[in-house]
C-alpha cells in the first residue's frame, strides 16, 4: 500500500539535530528551488528534471516506451538495439524529453547499415576521424633568428586502438619552411590568403601525407532536447586526493596557512611560511613537489608584489609552444577540438557554405580534423572559410598568416574549397560584426541565389579572459550574435577561480591544478611514450615538463594577479550557462555519439585509464577520476524572433 | 501481451509512489538497452546515461564528500562521506587536507564501508542515487561512510569485486584517523544493495576468515541467486521491474565462464557453499522487499546464516520493491532506515 511520507525537520527518524540540518532527503543538494517551477525535488536531488505536473504524462511515456520495447524485455528486440546503437540520445536529465526522442524513433525505421570499413563503429551520425596523430606542426621559432630555416616533423602515428580508427596524417613527412618567398604561390592562392596584417607570407610548403580516414554514414540529425535554463553554480568543490602521505599533507597544510596570512596581509608570516614551503616540497616527489613549487611562486609574487606578473615580451609564441607541448601530453585541447568540432559537424550538416570563426586561432591544431571530416562528407565537403583571431606577435613572424597558408595546403590536398583570413588583436573585445561577416559579392559568384554562410564561432580557453575588463565578455557575445553563429563552441576550465576571497581562489586553484598535475604524472606521457616507443620517450618527458611550465603560468596568473592583470578568470560551467543564457544563446546538446567517441579517444591517446569523460545537461566535460577539469558546451541563438537578452530569464 | 503488461503497469504503480515508479521504470528501460543478447555491455551508453555528482568539500546538511585513490595499481577509488569538520574558530578556511582526513568525532564512531548496488555492471560511487544515500547514512548514524567504486562486470567478473571490496576493508582497518574509542577500534560495517549486498557478505567471510573485526553487516536487497527457479521468481517474474531473465544475464556477466548460478559467490549457501559454522562471522541486518522476485533466495540466506549459528536480523517488507530506499516517500523508506541506525548504534 503506498503511502506517502512527508519529511518533518524534527526527525521522526532521530536524525541528528545538527546546527543548519534537516533530513537530506528533499535533495537540496543541486540548489533547485521552486524558481524551476514546481520540479520533482527528490527526482532532482538524483540528477532528473521532470515537473510535478508532468510526472503522470512521463509515466505515461515510460509506458508506452516499453510496450514499443517488447514486454519481456527481450534483448534481441529490433527496436531495443536500434535505441541503444543507432539513437544518439541527449541530456537524460531531461526525462521527458529523452523519452519522446525515444518514443519518436519508433516512426522512424532504422537507417541502413553504412559501407564503412570500421567495425564497431556503425551508424554513427557525422563521426569525425580522431584527431590526427599530430597536429598541424608549428615551426619552432627562436625569437632572436626567426630568419633561420627551421624544420618541423610530423610524429609517427601513434598506434592503433582495437576499435580500429585511422589517424589522418598516414605518412610522416617533413616540411621544410624558410624565410624567402614562396617559390610558386599561385594568383588564386594568393586571393585566398587575404590577411589583414601587411607582412608578407614566408612560407613554401611541402606536401602532407594523403589523409587516411574512416566515416559513418551520414544520418539524420537526431532530434535535440532542449533544456530549461540551469539554475546557479552549485558551488562545489570536488577533490581527489590522490596522496595521503603525511608529508603531502603538511605540505598543503603549509600552502593553506601561507595563502590565510597572505589574506590577512601578515607578509611577515607569510614569508616565512613560503620559504618552509619550498623546503618542504624539496622533500616530495611527483605531482605534489611540482604543484607546491608552482603555487609557492605564486604566493612569492604575491608577498614580494612582483610586477609585471608575467614576462610578457616573450607571451604569444612561446604560450603556442607551450600548448603544444601540453597537447602532446594529455589529452584535454584534443578533447576540447574533438567535441567541438563534432557539435560543428553536426551543425554544419547539409550546408553548402561554411564559414568557422576561431578565437584563438594559435597553431590552428583543431582544423585539420574539422577539415578532414568535411572532405569525407557524404555529398561531399562544403566550401570552408575560416577566420582566425590572434594576438600581435611581438617578432617579425606573423604566425596567423602561416598557420591560413598550412591549412590552405591541407585543404588543397583534401580538395576542399578553402579561404583564409587571419585577424590581430588585441583583444576579442577589439572585433566587430562587420569584420566577421561574409564580404558583400561573396567570392566572385556573388548574387541573390548563393547559399547563405552558415557561422560557427569557436572559442577554446578565450571566454574566460574577458572577464578582467568589465562589459568585455559582454561586448564579444553581442558581436557572436550578431553575426548570427548556427553554433558556437565554447570550452573552459571547469573550475572556480573568479569568485570570493583570494583565499577561497587560492584552495579551489590548489585543488584544480593538484588534481591536473597528478593527470599529467598518471596519465598520458607514460602511455604516449610507451606507444612511441624509445624515440619517443624523451619527447614525452619534454612535453610533461613543459605542459608543467604551461600550466605553471596559469597558476602565477590565477592566484597572485588582481584586476586587469588576472586574465585567468576560470569559471564553473554552471556560471558559463548563466552567462550565455542572459546575453541571449540557448543550449545545443552534445550527445551520446560524441561522448562515446571522446571516450574512446581517451582509451586511444591516454596512457592511464583515470581521464573520465562525463555527460552533465548536455554538455561534457574531461576529467580526472571523478573531478571534471574541462567542459565543453554549444549554443545557438534561438531561431524566432530574435529576443534581446534581457536580465530575467 | 499487450493487455498483461497494462495490468503489470497498473499492479505496479499501485504499490510505489509515482515518482518512484518513474525513476525505477526510468532505469529499467534504460538498463534494457545496455545489455547485449551476446552478454557484452553498452558501457558507453551506461556511463552517458548514469546521472553522477562531483564530491564535495562544502558541507552540505551537515556532510562533505571527498574521493580518494585507496589503490594505485588498480585505479581503485572511494568516495567518503564524513560530517563536516569543525572550522578553526579563527580561521575562514574550507576543509583541508588535514581536516579531510581527522576523526569525524573523539567518541567512537562507526565505519560504514558501502558497496553499491547495480547488479555487479551498473552504477558507481559517484552515481547520484548512491551519493545521496551515503550522504543519509552519514547523517543518520554518525558514520564514516566509504563507497568503494568496485570493479564492474561484464568487463571484470568474479572474483574483482570482491578483491577491491577486501582491498578497501583492509584500507580502512590501516587508517588510524577511523580508528576510535579508548581501544582504538575500527568499528566497521560492511553494508551494500543489490550486488553491493553480495560483495558485502563475500567480504565479511574473508574478514572472518582473517581475523579482522567487522562489528557489523547491512543488507538490503542482497542479490544472491542459485540454478533453481523459485516460487517467488515465478510469481513476481516481469511484475515490479524485474525480470527473471535479466537476473540471469547479470549472473552470466560476472560469474566465471561455465559457471552457472550454483556457484558460491551466487548462492553461499547452496550445494557449493562454504561452511559458516565455525567462523566468527558477524551480525548482520537483512532487508528483504517483498515484491522482489528474488526474495526467496535472500530468505534462504538470512536462514542459512541463522543456521550456521549467526545473529541475523530480518527485516522483512512486505510490499515494498527494489529501489525502496532512493527516494523518502514511504514508511518503508524511514522504518528501515531506522532499523539501520538502530543496528549501528547497538552494534558500535
Amino acid at each position: 500500500m503506498k503511502r506517502e511520507h512527508q519529511e518533518s525537520v524534527a526527525g521522526g527518524g532521530g536524525y541528528p539535530a545538527a546546527a543548519g540540518m534537516m533530513s537530506s532527503g528533499k535533495g537540496k543538494m543541486v540548489g533547485m528551488e521552486d524558481e524551476d517551477g514546481g520540479v520533482d525535488e527528490l527526482l532532482a536531488a538524483l540528477g532528473y528534471k521532470v515537473r510535478s505536473s508532468d510526472m503522470a504524462d512521463v509515466a505515461q511515456k515510460l509506458e508506452q516506451l516499453e510496450m514499443a520495447m517488447g514486454s519481456s524485455a527481450t534483448q534481441d528486440d529490433a527496436f531495443l538495439s536500434h535505441l541503444a546503437s543507432d539513437t544518439v540520445h541527449y541530456n537524460p536529465s531531461d526525462l521527458s524529453t529523452w523519452l519522446e526522442s525515444m518514443l519518436s524513433e519508433l516512426n522512424t525505421p532504422p537507417p541502413p547499415l553504412p559501407s564503412s570499413p570500421i567495425p564497431n563503429h556503425q551508424n554513427n551520425q557525422f563521426e569525425l576521424p580522431p584527431p590526427p596523430a599530430a597536429p598541424v606542426p608549428a615551426p619552432i621559432l627562436d625569437p632572436a633568428e626567426c630568419s633561420t630555416v627551421t624544420t618541423v616533423d610530423f610524429p609517427t602515428p601513434r598506434r592503433q586502438s582495437e576499435y580500429d580508427l585511422k589517424p589522418i596524417l598516414a605518412a610522416p613527412d617533413r616540411v621544410v619552411y624558410g624565410s624567402e618567398p614562396p617559390a610558386e604561390v599561385n594568383a588564386r592562392d594568393r586571393k585566398r590568403m587575404r590577411t589583414s596584417s601587411s607582412s608578407s607570407s614566408s612560407s613554401r610548403g611541402g606536401g602532407i601525407g594523403a589523409c587516411v580516414g574512416g566515416m559513418g554514414s551520414a544520418m539524420p540529425a537526431a532530434t535535440e532536447a532542449s533544456s530549461t535554463a540551469a539554475g546557479a553554480a552549485t558551488g562545489a568543490l570536488p577533490v581527489v586526493v590522490v596522496d595521503s602521505q603525511e608529508a603531502g599533507i603538511r605540505l598543503v597544510h603549509t600552502l593553506m596557512a601561507c595563502a590565510e596570512a597572505v589574506q590577512q596581509e601578515n607578509l611577515k608570516a607569510a614569508d616565512v611560511l613560503v620559504k618552509q614551503i619550498s623546503m618542504l616540497a624539496a622533500s616530495q616527489g611527483g605531482a605534489m613537489r611540482k604543484v607546491a613549487g608552482y603555487f609557492a611562486e605564486a604566493l612569492a609574487r604575491r608577498i614580494y608584489r612582483v610586477h609585471p606578473q608575467q614576462d610578457c615580451s616573450l607571451d604569444s609564441a612561446f604560450s603556442d609552444i607551450l600548448e603544444m607541448h601540453f597537447y602532446e601530453s594529455c589529452p584535454y585541447l584534443k578533447f576540447a577540438h574533438f567535441t567541438a568540432n563534432q557539435a560543428i559537424l553536426e551543425a554544419f550538416a547539409g550546408c553548402r557554405r561554411v564559414h568557422v570563426i576561431d578565437f584563438g586561432m594559435k597553431q590552428g591544431m583543431q582544423w585539420p580534423a574539422l577539415m578532414q571530416a568535411l572532405a569525407l562528407r557524404p555529398g561531399g565537403p562544403p566550401s570552408l572559410r575560416l577566420t582566425g583571431i590572434g594576438p600581435p606577435q611581438t617578432d617579425n613572424t606573423d604566425a596567423l598568416q602561416q598557420v591560413g597558408w598550412k591549412l590552405a595546403q591541407l585543404a588543397e590536398t583534401i580538395h576542399v574549397d578553402f579561404q583564409y583570413r587571419g585577424y590581430v588583436a588585441n583583444s576579442l573585445a577589439d572585433l566587430e560584426p562587420c569584420m566577421l561577416e561574409a564580404e558583400a559579392g561573396g567570392n566572385g559568384n556573388g548574387g541573390a541565389d548563393e547559399e547563405p554562410e552558415v557561422v560557427a564561432v569557436n572559442s577554446v580557453f578565450e571566454l574566460h579572459r574577458l572577464l578582467a575588463r568589465p562589459g568585455a565578455l559582454e561586448k564579444v557575445l553581442g558581436t557572436v550574435r550578431a553575426v548570427r553563429p548556427r553554433i558556437v563552441t565554447v570550452v573552459e576550465q571547469e573550475a572556480n577561480h573568479n569568485a570570493g576571497s583570494f583565499l577561497e581562489r587560492f584552495t579551489e586553484a590548489l585543488h584544480y591544478y593538484s588534481t591536473m598535475f597528478d593527470s599529467l604524472e598518471g596519465g598520458g606521457t607514460a602511455g604516449a611514450a610507451a606507444a612511441e616507443g624509445a624515440v619517443g620517450a624523451s619527447g614525452g618527458q619534454q612535453d610533461q615538463v613543459m605542459s608543467e611550465v604551461y600550466l605553471g603560468r596559469q597558476i602565477c596568473n590565477v592566484v597572485p594577479c588582481e584586476g586587469t592583470e588576472r586574465t585567468e578568470r576560470h569559471e564553473t560551467l554552471g556560471q558559463w550557462r548563466e552567462r550565455m543564457t542572459r546575453a541571449g544563446f540557448e543550449p545545443v546538446h552534445l550527445g551520446s555519439n560524441a561522448f562515446k567517441q571522446a571516450s574512446m579517444l581517451l582509451a586511444l591517446f591516454a596512457g592511464g585509464d583515470g581521464y573520465r569523460v562525463e555527460e552533465k545537461e548536455g554538455c561534457l566535460t574531461l576529467g580526472w577520476h571523478t573531478r571534471p577539469l574541462i567542459a565543453t558546451s554549444a549554443w545557438r541563438v534561438p531561431a524566432a524572433g530574435g529576443a534581446l537578452p534581457s536580465a530575467s530569464r | 501481451m499487450a493487455g498483461s503488461n497494462e495490468v503489470n503497469a497498473n499492479e505496479c504503480k499501485m504499490v510505489v509512489p509515482l515518482n518512484t515508479w518513474v525513476l525505477i521504470s526510468n532505469f529499467k528501460l534504460a538498463y534494457n538497452m545496455l545489455r547485449r543478447p551476446d552478454g557484452t555491455f553498452d558501457r558507453h551508453l551506461a556511463e552517458f546515461l548514469d546521472r553522477k555528482v562531483p564530491a564535495n568539500v562544502f558541507p552540505v546538511n551537515g556532510v562533505i564528500s571527498f574521493d580518494l585513490l585507496i589503490d594505485r595499481v588498480t585505479n581503485l577509488l572511494a568516495r567518503i562521506y564524513r560530517p563536516s569538520p569543525p572550522t578553526p574558530s579563527d580561521s575562514q578556511r574550507p576543509s583541508l587536507h588535514a581536516d579531510l582526513q581527522s576523526p569525524p568525532s573523539p567518541d567512537p564512531f562507526p565505519v560504514i564501508i558501502f558497496f553499491h548496488g547495480g547488479s555487479f555492471a551498473h552504477s558507481s560511487s559517484n552515481s547520484a542515487i548512491y551519493d545521496s544515500l551515503c550522504r543519509r547514512f552519514v547523517s543518520l548514524c554518525g558514520a564514516v561512510v566509504i563507497s568503494v567504486n568496485y570493479r564492474r562486470s561484464p568487463e571484470h567478473r568474479y572474483p574483482s569485486a570482491y578483491d577491491d571490496g577486501w582491498t578497501a576493508l583492509k584500507w580502512a582497518s590501516s587508517e588510524p584517523w577511523l580508528h576510535s574509542g579508548k581501544d582504538a577500534k575500527l568499528r566497521v560495517f560492511l553494508s551494500g544493495d543489490s550486488s553491493g549486498g553480495n560483495i558485502a557478505h563475500h567480504v565479511a567471510v574473508r574478514a572472518a576468515e582473517s581475523g579482522i573485526e567487522v562489528s557489523g553487516n547491512i543488507l538490503l536487497n542482497p542479490m544472491f541467486g542459485g540454478n533453481q527457479r523459485t516460487e517467488s521468481e515465478k510469481r513476481l517474474d516481469g511484475k515490479y521491474f524485474v525480470t527473471v531473465q535479466d537476473r540471469y544475464w547479470y549472473w552470466k556477466a560476472f560469474l566465471p565462464e561455465g559457471a552457472d548460478r550454483d556457484h558460491p559467490a551466487c548462492n553461499p549457501f547452496g550445494p557449493n557453499g562454504m561452511k559458516l559454522e565455525e567462523l566468527p562471522f558477524t551480525k548482520s541486518l537483512v532487508i528483504v522487499a517483498g515484491l522482489d522476485l528474488t526474495q526467496d533466495w535472500q530468505l534462504a540466506y538470512a536462514e542459512g546464516l541463522k543456521k550456521a549459528g549467526h545473529d541475523v536480523k530480518l527485516v522483512h517488507r512486505e510490499q515494498a520493491t527494489v529501489g525502496f530506499y532512493f527516494l523518502p516517500n514511504t514508511d518503508h523508506f524511514y522504518e528501515v532506515m531506522e532499523e539501520i541506525k538502530n543496528f549501528v548504534s547497538s552494534n558500535c
